[in-house]
């Protein structure tokens, strides 16, 4: 594994956000234009041979894909647009976190304020959640929404050289734009998902309830629906793949070792963090969360989420290294 | 033809100096407001001292002596005109401080006041708000130097008007005192 500097690293990951937000539209694109083509197996009547034949109308899609194309857009840009106003409050609300005053908790405000000074960057703001297990995360794409979250099981199981650590390593996110990519893939993930489970649910509703005109001939249309049913899924699969070369983008291990490294330069006191992650180890997790994705934001991945098609696809490349690895490097300083 | 190639690259080295000479502007800026906030935390903690004084004279009237030192220190760090006179000041104040801090273990009732544990807190909130604060400021200062001393900037700084600059350090005639452990007397 290659380690580069903080400035490559940063740099590389706002280069990874822009990529993302360009390949979105492209790929909502693409699947709309899948779609279009589920309704492109037509059936016409041929009048030599009096009988009906079925053809893949490809006019008809790229017609349909070009109507239906502004509206899609339209569509995405909104969502962006909420998600870029909103990603702060959905993430609040998805894990029940609470932002916290100095006054309310001073020996965490001063933790993180004091890291901040020594190293010079502007304070992000501090949610804590109300949850027994460990955790912490860094989420935010710009100045205004840079957050540090901590649970209170972290906040009174861990003293304060080992907080200190886990916060600097959390900060070092923020300093190396992580969570922008992190952010910007969770958003996007989390549209495509839908969107996908929408269109498989409301293809397979329209082949197995027979609507639309071209169904009603008789057993000839029946075989061939079961073909283009099969070919529908195997496409979905395939942008289910598409999905998670998205994440497996965004996310990467170095990114991890980078964070501890960070922090453990930000306190000086690797043995600290080092510490830290061996309490965190033992109960991780956040409450309900249990999407695949989001978890990637936590300090450790907790190892029993394993819900769902896709999760299990994305689970392959998991981003976070082997906490005894990270241990160990943190320990031998 | 040749009249402009020639002419791109010397339009190529012009900004290439540009971006050297701003890029050391930025780092000194950077160095200069990092050592402007190491003042304004030695405000805060000159400006805590006298509620400190105020709410242990109640309590501890035997150690007048030694709250008159700490008030002593902390004029004379307000004072300090000159960096040498504000460092040496500084230091005393820290220690008299310090001095204090041990001698009130003594108070058992100075310690169930509320407003002294929250002023205990402060003050030692602010010793390490100065101390992440002079750390970034030697951070700024090496990078600064970095800057400075490695090729090809060094070429250009010493035109500029750029030089190696110093670290947040401790006199070498202080750092024997600090070195030693401090002094606990009952």
């Amino acid at each position: 594994m290659q380690y580069v500097g903080i400035q490559t690293q940063i740099a590389k990951n706002n280069w990874n956000s822009i990529v993302l937000l360009l390949m979105f539209p492209c790929i909502i694109l693409g699947m709309l234009w899948v779609f279009c083509c589920i309704f492109g197996y037509q059936t016409a009547y041929d009048y030599y041979s009096n009988e009906q034949y079925s053809y893949f109308n490809w006019d008809f899609v790229n017609e349909a894909w070009v109507s239906l194309a502004p509206w899609a857009i339209a569509i995405v840009a909104i969502w962006l647009g909420i998600a870029y106003l909103f990603n702060a409050q959905m993430i609040q609300h998805a894990t029940g976190a609470k932002p916290l005053e100095r006054r309310e908790n001073p020996r965490i405000y001063n933790i993180v304020e004091n890291l901040c000074m020594s190293c010079g960057m502007p304070m992000p703001k501090i949610n804590i959640v109300n949850d027994p297990q460990l955790n912490a995360f860094a989420s935010g794409i710009n100045q205004k929404t840079y957050t540090v979250t901590l649970t209170t099981g972290i906040i009174n199981l861990l003293d304060d050289e080992e907080l200190a650590g886990v916060v600097a390593h959390e900060l070092t996110h923020i300093r190396n734009r992580d969570t922008r990519v992190l952010i910007v893939s969770i958003v996007f993930v989390g549209i495509l998902s839908t969107v996908l489970t929408l269109l498989t649910r409301g293809v397979l509703r329209y082949f197995l309830w027979g609507g639309g005109g071209s169904r009603r001939s008789g057993k000839n249309n029946g075989g061939a629906g079961i073909i283009v049913v099969v070919i529908v899924a195997i496409v979905c699969a395939a942008i289910a793949y598409f999905l998670t070369l998205l994440t497996r983008f965004a996310i990467s291990r170095k990114r991890e070792f980078m964070a501890d490294a960070g922090g453990a330069e930000l306190t000086r006191n690797p043995r600290a963090l080092a510490s830290a992650l061996r309490k965190i180890s033992a109960n991780p997790g956040l409450g309900h969360v249990n999407r695949e994705d989001v978890a990637q934001l936590f300090i450790i991945h907790p190892q029993k989420l394993k819900q769902g098609f896709l999760d299990s696809l994305t689970s392959m490349f998991s981003s976070h290294p082997n906490t005894q690895e990270r241990i160990r490097i943190l320990e031998q300083f | 033809m040749t009249w402009i190639i020639i002419l791109i690259v010397v339009a190529v080295l012009v900004l290439f100096v540009i971006g050297i000479y701003n890029n050391l502007v930025k780092l000194r800026n950077n160095r200069e407001n990092a050592f402007a906030d190491i003042d304004v935390q030695l405000k805060q903690r000159y400006d805590l001292v006298p509620q400190l004084v105020a709410t242990v004279k109640g309590y501890a009237t035997h150690e007048k002596e030694l709250l008159e030192a700490v008030t002593v220190a902390r004029s004379a760090a307000v004072n300090a005109s000159s960096i040498d006179d504000k460092i040496a000041a500084d230091n005393m104040l820290t220690s008299a401080l310090s001095g204090l801090k041990v001698t009130l273990e003594a108070y058992p009732d100075l310690k169930a006041n509320q407003n002294f544990l929250q002023l205990q807190g402060e003050l030692s909130d602010i010793e390490n708000k100065l101390a992440a604060v002079r750390r970034f400021f030697n951070s700024a200062t090496r990078e600064l130097n970095n800057a400075v001393q490695t090729f090809p900037g060094n070429i250009l700084a010493g035109m500029f008007g750029f030089h190696k600059e110093s670290m947040y350090e401790i006199e070498a005639s202080e750092r024997a005192a600090v070195e030693k452990a401090p002094e606990i007397k009952f």
